[in-house]
């Protein structure tokens, strides 16, 4: 569903990514991680358009989408819920997610009616979000905005979901839910690559797993493999 | 040693060129664009302080020329008194007024700012010419060189006086903007909250800078008045600030010689437009210049496609507009518009910006060499960990409107304890923290500190009282090197007055600094990246960064919000060990983290919020099994503890 062939990014005179090569098969978990300035969440950026990678290909259900804008990109059915979530602080929860659906809804008439199923389907999934709908995204907790934050991303139904540390800067309890969130939405059958620090926690939930190091990949595989390579083992799983 | 030369060299030769210019050249005419260039050198010297360093649209500066120029007319006509007082006056003028706008003003931000600066210009204008009775109002005011000590000031002799002045005013500048004070101005532009954090008084220097910015404004205005010898209110108005701008951006942000480009293109730029022959070649070269960059651009890749185009389009339209246009001069707006428009596109970092680049690469001059660090025994001795109440909340409340973000929390931190600060998202801590450092005021309550009360709602007061913190989301200057946003932040090493900055009698006192500051690198060994900007750092060593320079602040207190927060693995063992040696110093720490194994690791005691109430609080082995904190917090049972595991077992 997504592939990433021999991408080259970084910023200004400085490349961060010196050709990373992965792949993310319809329906799966992959995992990233590494450690910090390996490159992982500039992978992100580089795929989702947020950065132009200087080389290489990013192909997106079989089309060729590196250098163009985010937003086509967006369009296209990649949806990317950033690090440090970046809600939309003073608009609503309701507002939030219907801006995650932007791309796919009539601009004036029947704008509702439309998002009514994917809103409904979030809200299932998060059911503290439909008691703040109408609160403004920043009077929420860390927590709270990270599954708004995931919501979002959903209510564009995309093809592919990049996550980027989750459970950044969240209590152990909250992490915890987020995981579960994770698995749930693997359930669902969507398409997801997750960048985490908590390397042990997203290999439990992951199919397949990258480590990168110095802005490429360093080793790869199943995290039953990954888990009896005792590099691995060492350096990030502790 | 070479770099000074380099530096210094140029610097000397550029201005012992100039001085021996009226000994070549007869022509008065050159002579008078000479004269100007020097004036419009220390104008925009001036107004490089506040749009360079401060970074801050000012709209005003064309009226401290103004006012300086009226002053020392003034001062000649109807005191009569010669050419010292009146330049004193004028300078004076600009300090002053320049200071009492800025009080007010420099409450502002962005737009606001702006307005508040074409506000003052416009009334300036409007009084000088509306004070019939003491400017001559529309009429305009003459007057007549005075004597300097009893000379009679000749051309040739009037152009030394405004070169030395320039000269002058380009050492101090130059000395003050390598000082504490320099690095001061930059770091608040990167970010105020940290720079109020780490005792440095922010809103106190960005009105320093700008009357100092306004003082040479009214410097330049008072040599203004005596090179045209005739003023009107008319010549100070925003066409004159338009040009200004593009004199600063055109010669690049942030350098005196910028500043210098800026005021020669803005001399030439009148006899430009007065020929129509010349201004075709010229229009051609920018042209052709254009061109050449955005086409090696392209193919270096390092400029996107609108940063190349858009420059040639304005530049091909002026060589068009050359051709077609009978007389340049009335088209004089549109062309500093499309100058602008190129510049700002093409060369955000100005002519000097480019050139700096483009030397630098040519001659790789090194960096100055650093000093070996200093004893950390010596500058941050050990403290006596004695375990007597350094700070104590009493029933402490801060609500937001209807929410209580902190009800009522009573707490003592030990001296020489690290005292964990947990407790799920929303249950108060990171307001709790910036109630503390003076962020916020308290609603009710009392804080502490060895028994004398913390000032309230002020970060700068607060951290003038000995505590120091770290921010969640890092407010690193980002600008600034490593070494530099330790030497922002080193407290008790900077003694030297103002004066003595001025005239670069303060090195040894730097290069103190400079060691100091490299052994706090060294502790959390970053010393070898020390000249690496922070924005260039990988993230973890940012992290670490913003440990190194809150205790620059030699802090009796050091707040830690969430120091291992979106760290790998390695680095939370690498944070952790950094933190155990900042605590052998005998430095107490308040510590929010999210990481159990890292508070484990580092507490002897924690305290539990929920709902900004204390839900429990002992040894991190206590609050671990605390039925609420395992309900409100941790989520399950605690299971034996997996050495060196940092993770939160998922469900």
């Amino acid at each position: 569903m997504l592939q990433v062939e021999d991408l080259h990014a970084g910023y200004g005179a400085s490349e961060v990514l010196t050709g990373t090569t992965l792949t993310v098969k319809q329906g799966t978990l992959v995992a990233l991680i590494g450690a910090n300035g390996a490159g992982k969440t500039t992978t992100m950026r580089a795929i989702s358009g947020g950065l132009k990678p200087s080389r290489g290909r990013v192909l997106l259900d079989g089309q060729e989408v590196q250098g163009l804008d985010a937003s086509r990109i967006a369009r296209l059915g990649l949806a990317h819920s950033p690090e440090g979530r970046k809600v939309f602080g003073p608009l609503s929860v309701e507002d939030n997610l219907l801006l995650g659906a932007y791309s796919r809804l009539p601009r004036f008439l029947g704008y509702h009616a439309q998002a009514k199923p994917d809103l409904d389907r979030v809200y299932d999934l998060f059911p503290r979000l439909r008691d703040r709908a109408r609160q403004s995204a920043g009077t929420l907790s860390g927590g709270e905005q990270q599954m708004l934050a995931i919501g979002r991303a959903l209510m564009a139904r995309p093809k592919v979901m990049l996550l980027d540390e989750p459970s950044m800067g969240l209590a152990p309890v909250i992490v915890q839910e987020v995981f579960r969130t994770i698995r749930r939405l693997k359930e669902e059958g969507i398409t997801l690559l997750l960048v985490e620090q908590f390397a042990k926690s997203a290999l439990e939930v992951a199919d397949y797993a990258y480590v990168m190091e110095r802005g490429r990949i360093a080793v790869e595989g199943t995290p039953a493999e990954l888990g009896r390579n005792e590099r691995v083992l060492a350096a990030y799983l502790g | 040693m070479k770099r000074i030369l380099l530096l210094r060299g140029a610097e000397l030769i550029v201005f012992a060129f100039l001085a021996t210019i009226p000994l070549l050249v007869v022509n008065p005419y050159a002579l008078g664009l000479l004269t100007l260039l020097a004036i419009y050198g220390i104008l925009l010297i001036g107004l490089d302080v506040t749009v360079g360093y401060l970074g801050q649209v000012n709209l005003a500066h064309v009226a401290f020329l103004g006012l300086g120029a009226y002053a020392a007319g003034l001062v000649v006509t109807r005191l009569g008194l010669g050419m010292v007082p009146a330049l004193l006056a004028a300078t004076v003028v600009g300090l002053v007024l320049g200071g009492l706008l800025a009080l007010p003003a420099l409450r502002l931000e962005g737009p606001q700012f702006a307005l508040a600066t074409l506000s003052f210009a416009a009334l300036s204008t409007t009084a000088l010419n509306e004070l019939e009775g003491l400017t001559g109002g529309a009429q305009g005011l003459s007057l007549s060189r005075p004597t300097l000590f009893g000379h009679t000031l000749t051309p040739p002799l009037f152009y030394w006086l405004c070169m030395v002045l320039l000269a002058v005013v380009w050492m101090l500048m130059r000395n003050l903007l390598a000082s504490q004070w320099g690095r001061a101005f930059e770091a608040l532009r990167d970010s105020p909250i940290a720079t109020d954090a780490m005792g440095v008084g922010t809103y106190a220097h960005k009105v320093a800078a700008f009357a100092l910015g306004s003082a040479l404004g009214g410097l330049a205005g008072g040599l203004y008045a005596f090179n045209f010898q005739y003023l009107q209110p008319q010549s100070f108005t925003y066409d004159l600030m338009i040009i200004l701008l593009l004199g600063v951006v055109l010669g690049g942000r942030k350098s005196l010689w910028g500043a210098f480009v800026g005021a020669t293109v803005i001399v030439l730029l009148p006899n430009l437009l007065s020929s129509r022959h010349l201004f075709q070649i010229f229009s051609g070269l920018g042209f052709a210049g254009a061109l050449a960059a955005g086409v090696r651009g392209l193919v270096k890749k390092t400029t996107r496609p609108f940063q190349a185009l858009a420059p040639v389009v304005a530049m091909g339209l002026l060589v068009v507009g050359g051709l077609l246009v009978e007389n340049t001069e009335d088209w004089r707006k549109a062309i500093f518009a499309l100058m602008l428009f190129s510049v700002v596109v093409g060369l955000p970092e100005g002519i000097m910006g480019f050139l700096a680049l483009f030397l630098a690469k040519l001659f790789r001059v090194p960096h100055a060499p650093l000093p070996e660090p200093a004893d950390l025994d010596t500058m941050l001795p050990v403290r006596p960990a004695d375990g007597s109440a350094l700070l104590v909340l009493d029933d402490l409340k801060r609500h937001f409107g209807g929410v209580k973000a902190v009800d009522g929390l009573s707490m003592t931190v030990r001296a020489g304890t690290i005292h964990g600060l947990i407790g799920p998202n929303g249950s108060g801590k990171s307001t709790v923290v910036n109630v503390i450092s003076g962020l916020y005021t308290p609603t009710a309550g009392t804080l502490q500190l060895r028994g004398v009360t913390l000032p309230s709602g002020s970060l700068y007061r607060v951290a003038q009282a000995g505590v120091a913190r770290t921010f969640q989301n890092l407010q690193l200057f980002g600008e600034l090197t490593a070494l530099e946003n330790v030497l922002v932040a080193l407290k008790g090493v900077y003694r030297n007055p103002l004066p003595m900055v001025l005239l670069g009698l303060a090195r040894r006192e730097e290069r103190t600094a400079q060691a100091e500051a490299l052994a706090l690198l060294e502790l959390i060994g970053l010393r070898d990246q020390a000249l690496v900007k922070a924005k260039d750092l990988t993230y973890g060593a940012q992290r670490f960064l913003e440990i190194a320079r809150a205790l620059a602040r030699k802090p009796d207190l050091l707040i830690l919000d969430e120091p291992a927060a979106g760290l790998a693995h390695p680095d939370v063992l690498q944070q952790i060990e950094f933190i155990q040696r900042i605590h052998q110093r005998g430095i107490t720490i308040i510590l929010i983290e999210h990481h159990m194994d890292v508070v484990s690791e580092l507490c002897d005691t924690v305290t539990v919020l929920d709902g900004g109430r204390i839900i429990a609080e002992g040894t991190p082995d206590e609050v671990k099994r605390h039925p609420k904190v395992v309900e409100a917090y941790l989520g399950q049972p605690p299971q034996p503890e997996l050495p060196g595991g940092t993770e939160p077992l998922p469900a």
